[in-house]
């Protein structure tokens, strides 16, 4: 096994171009895409048709109190025009104690931006208030004085952690882009047993002395280190190159990335066993790693989608249950117990892809 | 010390190899001659334990391997029709890393390697990658692989496919030296008829998946002990010359030669006179006559009409 294991590694030194353009596209994927989302805060298109330029600014202010969001003065009709062009789906409507959205089509950010516009305009309409009834001009000022000596404090634990929304999102690209390019390099890497098997390199193990299950053991883990490793460098890349906290639970997040990485090994043996050539299988790879990240909320969160079959696909999708696993020990602190379920499910995935897999690779006349 | 016993393989409808039955004493070369899709390859992959067969037995030493094909595996020793090299490894490396699955190491690695490297001539490109190489040199690694542990059974399917006269000359040499010197038992398939003349002791012929004839090179000619072939050359060939010979009785067969004609007749027939007679009448001139000893290619001419890289 040991040897075959070896013989990988020589063969990867001596043309590592495939699989570190997949290590390299990864990064760059997903630095551009969750890299620069990091920075990214969403601007909304706020107007205003009757307050004064002072006061509009200090709404401004107020709003603009946020990690994630940017509220921007625009015209009335620079926001229809920007609706009516499909650029935005809608803009915010500030008046003097009120106010109101210009809709163009329905956005889920519409719901996170009114919990802070909300939130914003109680806050000030409120202190305001208090100012009116007791006199006190400075009220905000005090306001911030008391709270750093509360008189209490109360904890709130949700029922799933206290990941904030900016938190959320950002995790779910790095793990889902990360999660999907590793199944590239780990179905590529794992084609070299179709290649060997053209170029009768294959037969040649099988003819010698060693039992299939090494050759087949000594493959195999080579393919799981090389999707393991991957991941692992693009995690530890986030974390000090660009800050990504990934939480305390190491041993969780490392479990989760164990059985995901072999359930993905697993699965490409199941495709290796349908196929029959190396160029079925380049043509299955993207087909197979894009349709299952698509389905399988890699993109984008499976919450956003309505559809009951779609919902129910993902559930049969190792990156759902990869993500699942990942999102809960580094966004929700969760620990081994807690995820498994996702642990779970995705050994079974492994167990039953590999299984039939190798019974499929093996149907043929193979003694 | 092999014996292979109404061996069959049928893909779907399709049966590649029936009821084959032979054997292989220790110390032999023995060929298995055929045309392309005579089914050789299918043979040899079932002697070696690399498909299974639909019926039939293959007993080494009396026991049934495909039973137990590790009993048979580290004594055996396959060069396969295509180069099954690592072609990003150099020649070292890839002898180095199939001598590691049969078990060597340290030491005795090495020395096998040198051995080998020296034997198929590329110890001094031993560090050069396989692509590199000419179609020889991955010809003759090929082989070097499978000679690395010692194997008792060397099983050669058509080793010297498309490669130039020189290194096919290398390949032959080494493996008659492989057989004569170390004892080496060799089941050498080829659809060159040369190759297994110039090797081996005995001869099994197989045409579309059957063993048609079988025994040394000499008694394979004997077949053709009551046939002559005499061989015409003529300033002209045409259809009504082959026509006309055909009717002749006292031919048995006719086949066009490249100047001329191919005749099969009985041992002592008089036909020379009712050929120049015939080619007097038909205008035609005879430049040559000559009678041949025959060939295994005259033996596969005669027992299925077709010449052997139809």
């Amino acid at each position: 096994m040991w040897a075959v294991f070896e013989l990988q590694w020589v063969r990867l030194k001596r043309n590592p171009f495939l699989v570190l353009s997949f290590l390299g596209l990864t990064f760059v994927f997903v630095f551009l895409l969750a890299g620069s989302q990091a920075d990214q805060k969403m601007t909304v298109h706020t107007f205003t048709d009757q307050l004064s330029e002072p006061q509009m600014a200090e709404w401004l202010d107020l709003l603009n109190d946020s990690d994630t969001l940017t509220f921007q003065q625009s015209d009335r009709e620079d926001v229809v025009d920007l609706i009516e062009a499909g650029r935005i789906s809608f803009g915010l409507h500030v008046d003097e104690e009120q106010f109101h959205y210009l809709v163009g089509h329905q956005s889920h950010y519409q719901i996170a931006v009114d919990q802070h516009v909300q939130r914003v305009f109680q806050e000030t309409l409120r202190i305001r208030q208090v100012a009116e009834q007791t006199g006190i001009t400075d009220i905000q000022g005090r306001v911030e004085e008391a709270l750093e000596q509360p008189l209490m404090s109360i904890d709130v634990d949700a029922l799933k952690g206290d990941a904030s929304q900016a938190d959320a999102e950002r995790f779910h690209v790095v793990i889902g882009m990360t999660l999907y390019f590793a199944i590239y390099t780990i179905l590529i890497t794992i084609s070299s047993i179709i290649i060997q098997k053209r170029d009768g390199t294959w037969n040649r193990l099988i003819l010698s002395p060693v039992k299939k299950t090494k050759i087949y053991l000594g493959h195999l883990f080579y393919c799981f280190l090389i999707g393991f490793l991957q991941i692992v460098v693009s995690f530890a890349l986030f974390h000090y190159l660009l800050g990504y906290d990934f939480g305390d639970q190491f041993g969780a997040i490392v479990l989760v990335l164990i059985v995901y990485v072999f359930s993905i090994v697993a699965l490409g043996m199941f495709l290796m066993g349908l196929i029959q050539s190396p160029q079925q299988l380049d043509a299955v790879n993207p087909i197979v790693a894009t349709g299952m990240a698509m389905l399988g909320g890699a993109f984008w969160p499976i919450d956003l989608i309505s559809n009951q079959m779609m919902i129910a696909l993902s559930r049969v999708m190792p990156i759902f249950h990869g993500m699942e696993g990942l999102k809960g020990a580094i966004l929700f602190d969760q620990g081994i117990t807690e995820l498994l379920q996702p642990l779970s499910i995705l050994l079974l995935m492994g167990v039953l892809f590999m299984g039939i897999g190798i019974n499929l690779m093996e149907r043929d006349t193979k003694i | 010390m092999l014996e292979v016993e109404g061996l069959k393989k049928k893909f779907k409808t399709n049966v590649a190899v029936n009821e084959v039955n032979l054997y292989l004493d220790k110390g032999e070369s023995v060929g298995l001659l055929g045309p392309n899709g005579a089914g050789k390859s299918t043979t040899i992959s079932m002697i070696s334990t690399l498909i299974k067969p639909t019926a039939g037995k293959v007993r080494y030493q009396g026991k049934n391997i495909l039973k137990d094909p590790n009993s048979i595996r580290p004594i055996l020793g396959v060069v396969p029709q295509e180069i099954a090299l690592y072609e990003l490894l150099s020649a070292y490396e890839n002898v180095k890393f199939f001598g590691k699955i049969y078990g060597l190491k340290g030491k005795q690695l090495e020395q096998k390697i040198d051995q080998v490297l020296e034997l198929v001539g590329l110890q001094d490109r031993k560090k050069d990658l396989v692509k590199t190489y000419s179609g020889g040199m991955k010809r003759r690694i090929n082989i070097a692989v499978a000679l690395l542990h010692e194997p008792e059974i060397l099983i050669m399917d058509e080793p010297t496919v498309g490669i130039d006269p020189q290194s096919r000359s290398y390949i032959l040499d080494m493996v008659r030296k492989l057989n004569q010197e170390k004892g080496m038992t060799v089941l050498y398939t080829s659809h060159y008829m040369e190759e297994v003349e110039r090797l081996c002791d005995r001869v099994y012929i197989m045409d579309h998946g059957q063993i048609i004839a079988s025994g040394t090179k000499e008694e394979l000619k004997s077949i053709l002990s009551s046939e002559e072939t005499v061989l015409i050359e003529v300033d002209q060939t045409s259809s009504a010359m082959l026509d006309a010979l055909n009717e002749l009785t006292a031919i048995q067969q006719v086949t066009e030669a490249p100047k001329g004609y191919k005749l099969i007749v009985s041992k002592g027939a008089n036909v020379l006179a009712d050929v120049f007679s015939l080619a007097e009448t038909m205008d035609i001139k005879i430049t040559s006559a000559h009678v041949e000893v025959p060939t295994l290619e005259d033996v596969f001419l005669h027992l299925t009409g077709r010449k052997l890289r139809d």
